[in-house]
């Protein structure tokens, strides 16, 4: 507070002190007198000016003299103004006219010259005359006569004489004048003295314009620019504003090179849609075609304006004059203002796809055949649940076992039972060895597997036979002792009525589930339930052995690979692919399947497919991926089977609604190219009952026939 | 004939035939009203019959049902369009004669024997009945089931005339030739001579020659045998070295009949071809028997030069496992039944080169034809005017237990079908023979004996 008391003392005395001084400083007067000065100086300066230049003209014309094409002006002082001015001589109408063309013997005027050139003359003289063309030497003539003319260079063709005429003086001297960029009037002077009206002496302007008295802020200092020029200096004073602030990098010049970015590879941005061009229906008076009838303006009219093709109804007027005024004047003006301002400016490839090409592609059915298409014959099997059936390696027969413990052997294309063996339990699983050398299937009982040779057997295949399952002599024993023993019958005493060897499993509360033979016919696996059911048996060496001492989740269903040492099991949820020959996990592929019920391999070993009893099969590509290449759900209920035909691209899959569809499935060498899974038949004919539908399909080989085994206790041929 | 009332809407139509019973080539303003009964009275009393003869009426390869206007309606044939109708002979339906009952299912008939029927049966058994429905003789040839039996024509005068060669094809990888006694006198005796021994699966047909001097057997594993059909003095195959028991059992028998054992034959040849089983063999259709058919489940019909053993010529079909094979009057074409539930004509003159073989005709089934039958050649009662018609007809059989009666000319429906073993369900016809105006049936419920009529006017 004290320092501003003091700043407005100092000011007040500062006030004090510049109000003083303030009279003296007149810049008006001062200026005033230093133009009286200069104005003095310079009318000296430019009469000596004057009169130099006089000098010089006066020199001048004399050497221009002959140049000039106008008569000579004469400067004689004014009457009126006093001052000196050009006078030119009066132009005397019939001699002194300025008619550069007086000996000009051609009066054709400016026309064209060419309009001459196939004629013997150029033009007419004044008194109607021919003026004939002059000679023309060649190009020779031409050249000697330049060199010998010395006023060749001078000279121009004279389009209307057609000859070469000398340029005169003026006209040279106007081409000297525009070569050295002056102007071409040799009279112009651009160093003209100013004519001095309202300076100099004697001329100054001494009256006021106006008798208004002089406005007291012209010498009176204004107050509020003095305020605020005290309020800067005070705070300059306080520090608050620096004089000179320190040049920092921000308020430095900053330079760039202009032309080192890369110039944009984009494309030019698009220029706005074009208005479209108005057609016939936007004519006053359109063809009858296209003024709507009633109909399509009732049409017009109710539907929104968002779907209507046009957004205007072609009228037709008998004259322009009767037209009105357009009343969507502005709305149209707005909207194309509209679509100036928000149409993209990008070229947008707009996809036409029809819905139906994205819907792959597949063959026709009827292309595809052979497959089985209807129900040749049944074979009934007293009612009971039929949920074991395979079919023998040559295609010529099928057993089955059912529910009440009775295996049946049938013809496949007659449908009559020729043998049949009753057992005490229920038949968990029947499987026909396929090895084509020897004939037997083994059967799954209880805690038993029952290895049968069916009846009419050639004599060769029979004691080959015999000689597999039963052989003279034992194979050692194995070092480690299995739980599993092996009972035979000797050969001697073997009859195709009661198995002739036994496999006596651990006790299971159900009989085995699933019998899986390797495709050369000597390792057998079999599926119990409860930890370590899966169990490996070898023919040949009499030997079984659990190949998997604990398994995450119950083991569901086992598979040989059919070409390389690979073993497939599956759980609940998932199918582990180990390598029996490494003894490692290979893989673990996911289905996605809450519970699966089913599984086949594809005869070339690459594929799988998995069948769930939530409806879905999966099909996996095993070199593809872990996760299924295509899941496909069209069964309403559970799968219970899935079997790949061995020789036909064909794969069917059962299921608890009773129906069993078949699909075309080719797989292809080419890594590249996808399976191609086409369905072709759904087969209906099994009863579902109990909520149980058809439990097994199996292929027959060698035919695109298909054996199916159903609770309804019928076994049934599909024929293609 | 045109001068049938104006008010009626009418018809142009030009009746042509292949029987005796021509009429003039004309064209006939026919009212559309009118059906087969009023048509075939029309064509009686043009030719002015002494006894009325019933016509079937054939137009455009189908028998006309209903009335000409329903058939124009169904067809869209317009007013102005000439249609020429076909007639011929209409047949009297079958009708069912007897019923005999077997303990298994019948796989094989034969009704070449006039006066009794021959079945074999699934329990290896072969039977013998006459036309009085007695069963005269069982003989149980096989120790498994037979699926085909023939009659071998007496070669020689050295057999008594009631005494029959049997030849049966079994599932025991054999077929055997068996003599039967039928003397009226005495009880019927049988005796099995010779079993054929050469094939290593199921012997699936058999059959002779016309003159019984040779047989023919086909098998599941592709081969054909030829034999004579002389018994010989010894075995000419070793038995089979099998410690098994079966063949204990069979042996007792055969035994049992305290006849000598049957003589173990070899072939006189194999035709090997057929790349998968053959379904069926049987012998050409002149006397020598130099030709042999053949199909199998390789799509295949083969044509034999019996002399050379070696395949002359060959049909492919496209997948269609044939099950049976008949050939037709003139020999020059077969007769298909497959598993795609068609039966299908063949021109056996014909060797394409090409993958596939059109078929003539094809005949749709409902269910499996599981054999065909047609007429012999020479009917005891045909006239030979009804031979025309006889050419075009035949029995087929099928799964759906329904006997069908074919036309050739009429592709479209059968003539007549009827049912055996009505009431019993569906029940499987697995053999069909045809001769002597009888048809036996045989399948799942024993053997039918139906009338049928070949090829002539009712009586």
């Amino acid at each position: 507070m004290g320092s501003e008391d003091e700043g407005e003392e100092e000011e007040d005395a500062s006030d004090d002190g510049q109000v003083d001084e303030f009279p003296e400083i007149d810049t008006r007067s001062d200026t005033e007198d230093e133009d009286y000065v200069e104005d003095g100086e310079d009318e000296s300066e430019e009469s000596e000016d004057e009169e130099e230049e006089d000098e010089e003209d006066s020199s001048e014309e004399g050497s221009d003299e002959d140049m000039h094409i106008f008569p000579k002006a004469k400067t004689v002082i004014s009457d009126i103004t006093g001052q000196p001015k050009r006078v030119y001589p009066e132009i005397e109408p019939d001699y002194d006219s300025d008619s550069s063309t007086e000996d000009t013997p051609n009066r054709v005027g400016d026309v064209p010259m060419h309009w001459y050139d196939d004629l013997p003359h150029v033009g007419y003289d004044i008194n109607g005359k021919k003026v004939l063309r002059p000679a023309r030497g060649d190009e020779l003539d031409n050249f000697l006569k330049t060199v010998e003319d010395p006023e060749a260079w001078t000279s121009a063709f004279d389009k209307n004489l057609q000859m070469d005429k000398p340029l005169s003086p003026e006209e040279l001297d106007i081409i000297r004048r525009l070569q050295q960029g002056e102007n071409p009037d040799a009279n112009y002077d651009p160093y003209e003295p100013t004519v001095e009206w309202f300076t100099g002496k004697g001329k100054e302007e001494i009256m006021p314009l106006s008798a208004a008295p002089e406005p007291k802020r012209r010498w009176v200092p204004s107050k509020w620019e003095k305020q605020k020029v005290m309020k800067i200096v005070r705070a300059i004073r306080q520090g608050r504003i620096l004089p000179n602030k320190p040049k920092t990098a921000s308020t430095q010049p900053q330079y760039y090179a202009i032309w080192n970015d890369e110039p944009s590879n984009a494309p030019a941005p698009l220029p706005a849609p074009k208005p479209r061009l108005p057609g016939n229906a936007e004519s006053y008076n359109p063809p009858e075609e296209y003024v709507p009838t009633q109909e399509e303006r009732e049409k017009w009219e109710t539907t929104d304006p968002e779907d209507r093709e046009r957004d205007f109804l072609p009228q037709k007027y008998s004259a322009l004059r009767l037209v009105p005024a357009y009343d969507q004047f502005i709305k149209e003006r707005f909207s194309r203002q509209l679509d100036l301002y928000l149409a993209p400016r990008v070229q947008r490839v707009k996809l036409q796809i029809d819905p139906e090409s994205l819907i792959p592609k597949l063959p026709s059915p009827s292309s595809l055949k052979p497959f089985p298409v209807y129900r040749s014959l049944q074979v009934p099997h007293e009612g009971r649940r039929v949920r074991a059936v395979s079919v023998s390696p040559d295609g010529g027969w099928v057993i089955t076992g059912d529910e009440g413990g009775v295996v049946r052997l049938w013809e496949v294309i007659v449908g009559k039972e020729v043998k049949r063996w009753t057992f005490k339990s229920k038949v968990g699983a029947v499987e026909w060895c396929p090895r084509m050398d020897v004939s037997f299937f083994a059967v799954a009982i209880e805690d038993h597997i029952h290895f049968l040779i069916p009846p009419n057997l050639p004599a060769p295949i029979l004691t080959a036979t015999q000689h597999v399952l039963s052989p003279a002599n034992l194979p050692p024993a194995p070092a480690v002792p299995s739980p599993v023993k092996w009972v035979s019958v000797p050969a001697a005493q073997s009859s195709s009525d009661a198995p002739v060897l036994t496999l006596n499993l651990p006790s299971s509360p159900e009989p085995p589930k699933q019998l899986v033979w390797h495709r050369k016919g000597d390792y057998l696996a079999s599926v119990s339930e409860g930890q370590a059911g899966v169990w490996m048996h070898q023919v040949s060496r009499r030997h079984s052995q659990a190949p998997f001492k604990k398994i995450k989740g119950a083991v569901q269903l086992v598979l040989f690979h059919p070409s390389k040492p690979y073993f497939f099991v599956a759980t609940q949820r998932y199918v582990r692919m180990y390598n029996l020959a490494e003894q490692k996990l290979l893989k673990t592929l996911t289905p996605g399947i809450r519970w699966i019920s089913s599984m086949d391999v594809h005869p070339s070993g690459d594929h799988l497919i998995v069948g769930g009893y939530d409806r879905k099969l999966c099909w996996f590509d095993l070199e593809l991926s872990d996760k299924p290449y295509k899941i496909l759900r069209y069964h309403s209920r559970a799968l219970r089977s899935v079997h790949f035909h061995p020789t036909y691209p064909l794969f069917a899959s059962s299921s608890d609604d009773g129906s069993i569809q078949v699909f075309h499935a080719r797989v292809y060498n080419d890594l590249m190219t996808n399976p191609l899974i086409v369905p072709l038949k759904i087969l209906r004919g099994h009863e579902v009952k109990d909520g149980l539908g058809v439990f097994a399909v199996r292929w027959v080989p060698r035919q695109p026939w298909l054996v199916s085994t159903g609770a309804d206790g019928q076994a049934s041929v599909w024929c293609s | 004939m045109a001068s049938t009332s104006s008010s009626e809407p009418t018809h142009p139509v030009v009746f042509t035939t292949q029987t005796q019973y021509a009429l003039p080539s004309q064209k006939f303003m026919i009212p559309t009203t009118w059906k087969r009964y009023q048509l075939s009275q029309l064509v009686n009393k043009a030719l002015s019959l002494p006894k009325p003869i019933p016509f079937e009426f054939l137009i455009r390869g189908e028998i006309l049902r209903g009335t000409l206007a329903e058939w124009c309606a169904e067809k869209g044939v317009g007013e102005e369009e000439t249609l020429e109708i076909e007639y011929f002979e209409s047949l009297m339906p079958p009708q069912r004669m007897s019923t005999l009952p077997h303990e298994d299912w019948v796989s094989s008939v034969s009704c070449q024997l006039s006066g009794y029927f021959l079945t074999a049966s699934y329990d290896g058994a072969i039977r013998v009945f006459d036309y009085s429905q007695n069963l005269l003789h069982k003989s149980t040839t096989h120790s498994a089931p037979i699926s085909s039996i023939c009659v071998v024509p007496k070669s020689s005068s050295s057999m008594s005339d009631d005494s029959v060669l049997i030849a049966s094809a079994s599932q025991d990888l054999t077929a055997r030739i068996t003599h039967v006694d039928l003397s009226p006198s005495g009880k019927a005796k049988s005796q099995t001579l010779a079993s054929l021994h050469l094939h290593t699966a199921p012997v699936s047909s058999v059959s002779a020659s016309l003159t019984g001097s040779h047989l023919l057997t086909s098998s599941w594993d592709g081969l054909i045998g030829l034999w004579d059909t002389s018994i010989p003095e010894t075995d000419e195959v070793p038995a089979d070295e099998v410690p098994g028991g079966e063949r204990k059992k069979r042996r007792k028998i055969t035994e049992n009949g305290d006849a000598p054992p049957p003589k173990r034959k070899a072939p006189a040849a194999v035709f090997k071809s057929h790349i998968a089983r053959v379904s069926r063999v049987l012998f050409g259709p002149d006397a020598k028997g130099a030709v042999a058919y053949s199909c199998g489940f390789d799509s295949t019909v083969r044509t034999w030069d019996v002399e050379n053993g070696v395949c002359a010529s060959t049909i492919t079909a496209s997948s269609k496992p044939f099950l049976d094979i008949a050939l037709t009057h003139n020999g020059q074409t077969a007769l298909t039944a497959s598993t795609d539930r068609s039966v299908s004509q063949y021109d056996l003159r014909v060797s394409t080169s090409s993958a596939t073989t059109p078929s003539i005709v094809t005949l749709s089934h409902p269910a499996t034809p599981s054999c065909i039958a047609v007429p012999p050649p020479f009917s005891s009662f045909g006239s030979p005017a009804s031979t025309n018609a006889l050419e075009h007809q035949l029995l087929t059989g099928a799964y759906d237990g329904v006997v069908r009666l074919w036309d050739l000319r009429s592709t479209k429906g059968a003539v007549a079908a009827f049912r055996v073993w009505e009431g019993a369900g569906m029940k499987k016809v697995l053999s069909v023979d045809w001769a002597c105006g009888l048809a036996g049936v045989g399948g799942e419920g024993g053997l039918e004996v139906w009338k049928v009529a070949e090829g002539m006017p009712s009586s």
